[in-house]
């Protein structure tokens, strides 16, 4: 069980969550978020990690408001308690040298924490970070303390601003049109990506089979076995 | 030594308590594992499995409703033989009771499945005539006393395991078939599987599943499933276990108090995994409270 530090709107239809009692996880890794005891809705929600600070002993998540579940979320208070079930998914590994980190919409969440873990794990390499938006940014200002530069793109194609020619590992998280435009542009350039997958679930922990999907390496769970794959495994499951 | 008031007997099988994790909510017992103590568990029904394995549905395969959830699986499975080498072994070393849950699309997998399940070191095998979400056989068998009773037959004479049949809400004449299979030598029943239901993407004008229909579980259809294992419970000799939509020990011991010898609980171990253990808990509170030698005492008394 976690407890509730803030939570409140940072854009429309889009909260900023930081609990304190969960365990700590890394970037990439996710949490059934539920409301104790609640029968309807019934199931956690996958949310993914933005950021954690591991003095504090805080996890934030950044999530949307986008059914009932999320809803629910936005009308707890500071105090309340939330169950925390987590942390689950293989999360992001960090490669070495030059890093660009792409996210579209709610996933520039997980985005947060990835370019926090690559500045500490080497301050001195290079970060450039691309946030791609509907209508309206978020998060932007937080990603400028870890990342050399961030580009914004509202309204656009964030993957068109990105050069997939660097000397780089490329990381991306956001909606499948995003995530597939980006392994194009990868596999075009022979670049390495790793992106992060969404699909509904039931368990988060790889029982259910809700979340499977077809890899060049057989059938994997995206819950367990992923959300983080590298691109050219799950072509065909974006 | 003091008894233990939680145990009982399935299928001359000692299991320390009634409470038993539902087939396709707990693959094998890996994942779980991992995160609780699953040794606590009265017994665990592993994914069913088909002769061959399944990739299972495409498209969308779970979407929650309102205290439930919908789910179009299809039978996702790595096959009986890849059961019997690789996860029998295991699931036995966990100290649950053992049950293999066996589908088929047609009576010869049935068949050559239960006579592969032979050669594996489980406790019972589940006998699944009611999976809605599979194009070929399936819930099929299960909708009418005549096929559910031929499988049973058939799956009886070639399996040196127990076998408990697990039945299909959907069936017309439920009881019906609960006594065909009865009298076909099933050696328990299991119900309910889930109840057939749809939802619809109005936004995109589409059904949200490719089957278009789907299996519904959880909280919503705990009443139905309740009076079913009560009308089945009161109407056959051979032990009953229940299930649907069961979240906490008063759910259970409703299903107990309805007939039921055990339960399985699913679809609320997605949404707490620790919900079975805070079952089998509350269930041994009961027993100090209310006196009871063996929580089998209350079985059937509605």
């Amino acid at each position: 069980m976690a407890e509730i530090i803030r939570n409140e709107p940072i854009a429309s239809g889009i909260y900023r969550m930081t609990v304190s009692g969960a365990p700590l996880g890394r970037a990439g890794q996710f949490f059934m978020l539920r409301v104790p005891g609640a029968l309807d809705p019934l199931l956690g929600r996958p949310i993914s990690i933005c950021e954690i600070d591991a003095s504090a002993g805080t996890t934030t998540f950044v999530y949307q408001t986008i059914g009932r579940g999320t809803a629910q979320f936005a009308t707890l208070l500071p105090s309340q308690q939330i169950e925390a079930q987590g942390p689950y998914g293989n999360g992001f590994s960090l490669k070495s040298g030059r890093a660009v980190l792409i996210g579209g919409g709610i996933g520039t969440a997980p985005m947060l924490q990835l370019a926090k873990e690559l500045r500490a794990s080497d301050p001195a390499r290079k970060i450039d970070v691309y946030l791609g938006f509907r209508e309206e940014a978020y998060l932007e200002n937080e990603f400028a303390q870890y990342a050399d530069s961030v580009t914004l793109n509202i309204g656009g194609y964030v993957v068109n601003d990105v050069d997939f020619s660097l000397d780089a590992t490329y990381y991306a998280c956001g909606p499948a049109p995003m995530l597939r435009a980006a392994a194009e542009a990868a596999a075009a350039a022979n670049a390495n990506l790793f992106v992060s997958l969404e699909k509904h679930m039931a368990c988060g922990v790889g029982a259910c089979l809700g979340c499977t999907c077809q890899t060049e390496h057989g059938r994997k769970r995206v819950c367990k076995d992923g959300p983080v794959f590298d691109y050219r495994e799950v072509l065909h499951a974006i | 030594m003091q008894s233990n008031p939680l145990e009982l007997t399935l299928c001359g099988i000692l299991l320390k308590n009634p409470v038993i994790a539902a087939s396709g909510t707990f693959g094998f017992g890996h994942e779980y594992a991992e995160i609780m103590d699953v040794s606590h568990l009265g017994g665990i029904s592993g994914k069913g499995l088909t002769l061959n394995g399944s990739a299972g549905n495409p498209g969308m395969r779970v979407y929650e409703t309102p205290s439930g959830m919908l789910n179009s699986i299809g039978l996702e499975n790595p096959g009986v033989r890849h059961f019997v080498e690789h996860e029998a072994a295991y699931m036995r070393s966990l100290g649950p009771a053992v049950i293999a849950n066996l589908g088929g699309h047609c009576e010869e997998d049935y068949l050559e499945g239960a006579r592969l399940l032979n050669d594996a070191d489980i406790d019972i095998l589940e006998l699944n005539i009611s999976c809605p979400n599979v194009k070929a056989g399936g819930m099929a068998f299960g909708m009418l006393p005549d096929t559910a009773a031929d499988i049973t037959r058939k799956v009886k004479a070639v399996s040196r395991h127990p076998v408990m049949v697990k039945l299909s809400p959907n069936a017309p004449e439920l009881v019906a078939v609960a006594r065909a299979c009865e009298s076909a030598g099933a050696d328990a029943l299991s119900l309910v599987n889930t109840f057939l239901g749809m939802a619809i993407d109005v936004k995109r004008k589409r059904p949200v599943f490719e089957n278009v229909y789907a299996g519904l579980s959880g909280p919503a259809i705990l009443p139905i499933a309740l009076r079913m294992v009560h009308q089945v419970a009161h109407a056959v000799k051979i032990p009953v276990v229940g299930m649907g939509g069961i979240t906490s020990a008063e759910d259970a011991l409703k299903f107990l108090m309805a007939g039921a010898v055990a339960v399985q609980v699913g679809t609320m171990t997605f949404a707490d995994p620790r919900a079975m253990l805070d079952i089998i808990k509350g269930l041994a509170d009961y027993c100090e409270r209310e006196g009871l030698s063996n929580l089998q005492e209350i079985v059937g008394i509605i």
